[in-house]
């Protein structure tokens, strides 16, 4: 967050905003150190339901959407590193990202990085009925938790694991409310080993190959 | 002989209407829009779950109309043919079920069969918000619990960005 707040810093007067949301099922008690550490001047809010994830068929964090001055989405659900952090991890380097993103803040629709609607419709419009059980599975599984019963969210948060495989949300958020081993029989490497590595934990953003050039001159 | 016996006939009759009070009472518990509503419905199986049309009200803020089941603009005819698939009336009140309504508006529906308690995820009309590429709207609050909404900061270009302490 803090790398958010120096970038909305930068460029918060150019009609921008940065919506940074916690997916926590824990709310402040997990999420409230980080937000107050980064003394944010970003709207920064708290999603104890994942709900930003469900209306987005988001499955990993960070999850970046760029939403333009009409309420649309101009550039869907991609991982979205404000720094280098993680790259030992994921492999990514995050300055192409974000010098598309500083493309579209100064030239909105016009930006090269906007993508069409047949991209975007590709990229979001996922009807598979499997995902919306899923959620309700997860979202079970999270009101169970809450109400004082974690052993009996165990089988809705492994459904909604089965149901949505591709969903590090659901998987990770599970491990984090328990023991992985113990309720769920494997750990987060594990799977993340399972799946092919950590460098494909993250796919890519979906950026034209010319931009990852003149990454060099951008970087802080 | 009858004074000693009393107390025996009272223990009895006292557990006979406990027994009958658990029966009459069904528990459940519907979360609807992720908010959690107690209610007692007449009947709950894997398809069927007939609630009070008041506990419809108060547990979905959907209501009874002549048009069908509506909720401010929204609203969802019931198929004439389907009725009593819907609806019943008895004991003076009239039932809704709740599960054929969410197969009706293509509803997933999350049940867990010891608490009894049924979760309704996103219909099929709050699904294809996405499809139409408008960003689905979402109100949450801040660390002071402060409510934002994503609709606030329409006219200015928004950068999304999710994140996790896990």
């Amino acid at each position: 967050m803090p790398g958010w707040q120096a970038l909305y810093q930068q460029l918060k007067d150019k009609n921008f905003e940065i919506i940074s949301v916690a997916q926590d099922t824990g709310g402040v008690k997990d999420a409230g150190q980080w937000i107050t550490a980064a003394k944010p001047t970003l709207t920064a809010l708290i999603d104890e339901k994942h709900l930003v994830s469900k209306l987005y068929n988001m499955v990993n964090v960070p999850t970046g959407v760029w939403i333009n001055e009409q309420g649309m989405i101009v550039r869907p659900n991609e991982v979205a590193f404000v720094d280098d952090r993680f790259k030992n991890f994921t492999g990514l380097d995050s300055a192409p990202y974000l010098n598309a993103l500083k493309d579209w803040v100064e030239k909105g629709d016009k930006s090269q990085y906007v993508m069409n609607t047949d991209q975007l419709r590709q990229k979001l419009s996922m009807l598979d009925p499997n995902l919306a059980t899923a959620s309700a599975e997860f979202g079970l599984g999270e009101q169970l938790y809450k109400a004082g019963h974690p052993a009996e969210a165990i089988p809705h948060f492994k459904e909604a694991q089965r149901l949505n495989p591709k969903s590090w949300n659901y998987k990770r958020q599970a491990y984090a409310l328990g023991d992985a081993k113990r309720d769920y029989g494997t750990t987060f490497m594990d799977e993340v080993n399972k799946n092919g590595g950590s460098k494909v934990y993250y796919a890519p953003p979906d950026l034209p190959a010319e931009t990852t050039k003149d990454t060099k001159q951008h970087e802080r | 002989m009858m004074p000693a016996r009393l107390p025996v006939v009272i223990i009895a009759l006292g557990l006979m209407s406990t027994a009958l009070a658990a029966a009459s009472e069904i528990r459940a518990t519907v979360i609807y829009d992720d908010i959690a509503t107690e209610i007692s419905p007449a009947d709950q199986q894997q398809d069927q779950l007939w609630i009070t049309t008041a506990d419809l009200t108060r547990a979905t803020r959907f209501e009874l109309k002549p048009q069908g089941v509506c909720r401010q603009e929204l609203c969802f005819p019931i198929p004439k043919s389907r009725k009593q698939e819907f609806l019943r009336k008895s004991s003076g009140k009239e039932w809704f079920n709740l599960l054929a309504f969410a197969q009706l508006v293509h509803q997933p529906v999350a049940h867990d069969e010891a608490l009894a308690v049924w979760y309704f995820g996103l219909r099929s009309d709050q699904r294809q918000v996405l499809a139409s590429l408008q960003a689905p709207d979402f109100s949450l609050p801040d660390i002071d619990g402060k409510m934002h909404s994503l609709s606030d900061f329409r006219g200015k270009k928004v950068f999304l960005v999710t994140w996790a302490s896990w």
